[in-house]
């Protein structure tokens, strides 16, 4: 059994008389400590099949298992603890909390998990240490990012999902993110799930999915995968 | 303006906050309309009352009875007349004061019925009612049925009070009545005094009285009671809780209002805050800066304008009910209502002066920014506060950082709701003040130091040893450095077994010494061993004397010397009394006494009067419920609102539900509990403050205590209505979705 096991799913969303279907069986899989993308430009679906794999979402039909457990099957209560024990979340625009601190954002996550990293160590893997004092506004986009990051990994989670990562970001300070991110892959084997419409950023992967209208339309297992550093678009 | 169809679909999305302001506004347009008016009515009142029926300016009781009252009114420019007056025992427990019919000097007002012929009477319609007596029904006085033809009011009784040093009535066992003279004169009973009122020019009235007291003198007539009417508690009463009303219709509507501001100025804010990419888009579009402020002030003005006709028009409705409550404590007869234009006018305005003028300055304070900050979200957003920033948490738990940034984040919400807090304590802690304080005055400090239980008054000096009870002689007096405030100056028995003061050490202070009581030494700045210079207010003689020891008691106003002393002083032969002090009752013949006050009646009275404060201290508590529901509950709401991606962000993390109420939810109890703290010694220290000033004339002083029990049953009262509106919060903070935090936002 794999890791991370997507199989045939659905969803679609009514709005007054219009239903819009947005996933239509997707599936997809990944090995524990591997970096997974899935590829598709805005509306394929990407988002929504991120959501439900998060457990923020349900969706119609269709399994999602992470570790063995089944996603789809847990009721409110045990998806928030999915969520609260294995889960970390990476957003485009970062999502802090305006009026803590950089430290004090990290402890959003730790204040509810039982095995957290230590706050320092972590900002100090993602050399934002120095800003622990620091409010969100005042620092750049790329830093804010590293916070985002510093704040999903202080729980050492099993699976590690990014929605656009860089979406907001310029292309070196992607890179640098990008780099964080991989390098978090290595050191702490956490298992990462990252939906980009950036081609160039399936490179790093282990393995891509591209969707369109909410399908499936290709799978790429690379078999060596490039560092971060090289990158480019 | 197109904009403008936004208006109502805004202020639906953000009820909560928009009906919390208009509650307060209405609010404080109902107390500001329903004072204002209560006090001009009862004003009108009062000063017609006074002037219709010719309110007395002083009474007296004289040794000898004055005949040339025709050439007296003549050569003072007054009106004077004899009245004739007895309380008549109905039954052991209640005593109804007859007095003959006046004509020229306080003339009974006929509320109802008709006027007096032979065999008639007239009632005060508390006695009446109390006593379930009706027009038409006949009562016996002395062997002879007379006829009650009607209800009528007194002007110097216009608080029906048994004696002067009452405290409260009680119209079940006290109450007043007028017979013809006629009647009064087939009697054959009773004490004569004098009423008398000075004509036309009536700005001197003080030294008039003192020159007719000087005639008085030079025909060796001695005065053996004086009372001014501005010294009648049984008329100052009233002028004290007319300056209670004027002093709450300018305090508390405006309170009430400034909160408002608060509150609107808060929503504007955050509205503008949430809009400033609509404002920063309307801006590039070719919209004025006036067109934009316009559209945002209608905000505020209908708000101010729906709640202050609507709060105007219930104080008018209440007008009518309020009235009645006031003038059931007192006997002074109502005629139509006076409905002030002027009032009614500024009551709709104020509003709408106060919040659009607040709103202004806020709306022109975000309008300040280019287009382009504000379609980018403000210039604001990249501002850390002072305080934010300077204070450290780094030794707190996460959730008390989380609720100490959350207060700091928006200070003047926080400052509402202390504000807010405050003053539903303080109103909530009214009414529980007063009962505590009638309370402490009463069972406390009038049983410590008054043991006796009945109190005999003479109507003439006595002389020699009384068979029972303890002698004592009472004269009014006044500071010669001020002659309004009058006081009470007692001579007792040196060893008084009635009389037990304590000094602030706790000592008892024994009677054969000078003793002041310690409202009197604070009013006029006395200490031990000052000499205070008095003025006799019976025959204006001036004296001397020096004070020993300060009472600890707040019973009252009042200055107590061994008889004797006082007899040498005064020039009264020694072994002279007016009164008498028993725990047993004397059999006196009633036409020597001018007085009898058991301490059973006082307990009854303060029984009656504290009955409907219940009722009042139980409906303020209910009015302070809910401004504090509404305050609690309109901040929590811009809370959740402010906290909107937070709260989903937790959700998306994994808090579960309680985790997210009590970070978000908990985050104002320090407030909360930090308002009720200050609110209590805050209602103290201004009640204080009103009665002293309402008692500034009388002869009375107030201490104002809280009993422990009402401050923790205060406390219970509005933490419950914290833990209400969090209740009723929290079906807002679940209708949050994860979905939010998914939405693009940019920091």
């Amino acid at each position: 059994m794999m890791f991370l096991e997507v199989e045939n799913l659905k969803k679609s969303y009514n709005t007054g008389d219009v239903t819009t279907t947005v996933l239509k069986g997707a599936g997809i899989s990944l090995d524990k400590g591997e970096i997974g993308v899935i590829l598709g430009p805005s509306g394929s679906g990407k988002s929504t099949l991120l959501n439900i794999i998060g457990g923020i979402d349900r969706c119609d039909s269709g399994t999602v298992s992470v570790d063995n457990t089944e996603v789809t099957k847990l009721n409110d209560n045990k998806l928030t603890d999915y969520r609260r024990e294995n889960i970390g979340f990476i957003f485009q625009f970062y999502n802090l909390i305006p009026n803590l601190t950089v430290g004090e954002n990290i402890e959003v996550v730790s204040n509810i998990s039982k095995t957290p990293l230590n706050t320092d160590e972590v900002l100090k893997s993602v050399g934002m240490l120095d800003k622990k004092h620091r409010f969100p506004r005042e620092l750049s986009g790329g830093e804010q990012q590293r916070v985002s990051i510093a704040r999903a990994i202080v729980k050492n989670p099993k699976l590690l999902l990014c929605d656009e990562p860089t979406g907001a970001l310029d292309f070196s300070t992607s890179r640098e993110i990008l780099k964080l991110l991989q390098k978090i892959n290595k050191e702490f084997g956490t298992t990462i799930l990252m939906i980009t419409h950036n081609a160039a950023i399936s490179n790093m992967a282990n393995k891509v999915y591209k969707v369109r209208s909410g399908e499936i339309v290709e799978s790429i297992v690379n078999k060596t995968t490039m560092p971060a550093e090289r990158i480019e678009w | 303006m197109i904009i403008n169809k936004k208006i109502k679909r805004t202020m639906l999305e953000s009820k909560s906050q928009y009906f919390g302001s208009l509650a307060l506004i209405i609010f404080s347009c109902l107390l500001f309309t329903m004072f204002n008016l209560v006090s001009i009515n009862l004003t009108g009142l009062s000063s017609s009352f006074e002037k219709d029926y010719k309110q007395e300016d002083a009474n007296f009781m004289a040794s000898k009875k004055i005949n040339n009252t025709k050439a007296l009114e003549t050569k003072f420019n007054m009106s004077i007349e004899e009245t004739n007056t007895i309380d008549y025992s109905v039954s052991e427990d209640k005593t109804l004061r007859i007095f003959s019919e006046n004509k020229k000097v306080n003339a009974p007002a006929i509320i109802e019925g008709k006027t007096l012929s032979g065999g008639d009477i007239l009632i005060d319609p508390s006695y009446a009612k109390a006593n379930k007596l009706n027009i038409g029904n006949s009562i016996k006085i002395y062997d002879k049925n007379f006829t009650i033809s009607g209800f009528m009011s007194l002007p110097n009784y216009i608080y029906p009070l048994k004696s002067e040093s009452d405290i409260m009535n009680d119209p079940n066992s006290f109450g007043v009545a007028v017979i013809s003279k006629e009647d009064f004169n087939g009697l054959n009973k009773g004490n004569i005094a004098y009423a008398i009122r000075f004509n036309d020019d009536r700005s001197n009235v003080d030294n008039k009285m003192s020159e007719f007291k000087d005639y008085l003198r030079s025909e060796n007539i001695i005065i053996l009671s004086w009372m001014n009417v501005t010294d009648n508690p049984r008329v100052t009463y009233f002028t004290a809780k007319l300056s209670g009303i004027e002093k709450m219709s300018s305090s508390m509507p405006v309170a009430v209002l400034l909160l408002t501001c608060i509150l609107t100025g808060i929503v504007m804010f955050r509205m503008l805050k949430r809009e400033a990419v609509i404002t920063g888009t309307l801006y590039a579009l070719g919209y004025r800066k006036r067109e934009i402020m316009k559209h945002y002030l209608l905000y505020p003005m209908f708000i101010s304008f729906l709640g202050g006709i609507s709060g105007t028009i219930l104080g008018i409705l209440t007008l009518r009910p309020m009235m009645n409550y006031y003038v059931s404590f007192f006997n002074i007869p109502v005629g139509s209502l006076s409905f002030n234009i002027t009032y009614i006018i500024i009551s709709i305005l104020l509003p709408i002066f106060f919040l659009t003028v607040c709103s202004y300055f806020v709306v022109k304070k975000s309008l300040r920014s280019s287009p382009v900050d504000l379609i980018r979200g403000g210039k604001e957003k990249n501002k850390v506060g002072f305080l934010e920033r300077k204070v450290n948490l780094e030794r707190f738990r996460f959730s008390t950082k989380y609720k100490i940034r959350e207060q700091l984040r928006s200070i003047p919400r926080s400052i509402f709701l202390l504000l807010g807090i405050i003053m539903a304590t303080m109103l909530l802690q009214m009414g529980f003040a007063a009962k505590s304080s009638m309370d402490s005055l009463l069972k406390d400090s009038f049983n410590e130091s008054f043991k006796y239980k009945y109190h005999y008054v003479f109507n003439s000096i006595q002389n020699g040893k009384p068979e029972k009870g303890e002698a004592f002689i009472e004269i009014p007096f006044t500071m010669q450095s001020d002659n309004k405030a009058t006081f009470t100056v007692y001579g007792v028995n040196p060893n008084s077994q009635y009389i037990t003061f304590k000094d602030k050490s706790g000592n008892i202070l024994k009677s054969d010494k000078i003793i002041i009581t310690k409202p009197l030494a604070d009013k006029f700045n006395i200490k031990p061993k000052d000499t205070v210079k008095l003025t006799n207010r019976l025959d204006s003689k001036e004296y001397s004397i020096t004070v020993d020891s300060i009472a600890e008691t707040f019973v009252g106003q009042y200055i107590y010397l061994p008889i004797d002393k006082l007899n040498d002083m005064l020039g009264f032969p020694s072994g002279s009394y007016i009164g008498l002090w028993s725990t047993e009752k004397i059999d006196i013949p009633e036409n020597k006494l001018l007085a009898s006050v058991t301490v059973d009646d006082m307990k009854k009275a303060f029984d009656t009067m504290t009955k409907p404060l219940q009722a009042i201290i139980g409906g303020i508590a209910f009015m302070s419920f809910i401004i504090g529901l509404i305050v609690i509950y309109v901040v929590t709401s811009l809370t959740i609102e402010e906290n909107k991606e937070n709260i989903s962000l937790m959700k998306v993390l994994g808090y579960r539900k309680k985790e997210v109420y009590s970070l978000i939810l908990n985050s104002s109890s320090f407030i909360v509990i930090l308002g009720y703290i200050l609110g209590v010694p805050l209602l103290l220290f201004s009640l204080s403050a009103l009665f002293k000033s309402m008692t500034k004339e009388m002869s009375i002083s107030f201490p104002v205590t809280i009993d422990y029990i009402y401050v923790i049953i205060g406390f219970i009262i509005i933490y419950l209505t914290f833990e209400l509106s969090k209740l009723l919060s929290r079906r807002k903070i679940n209708r949050i979705s994860m979905a939010e935090a998914l939405k693009s936002r940019m920091e």
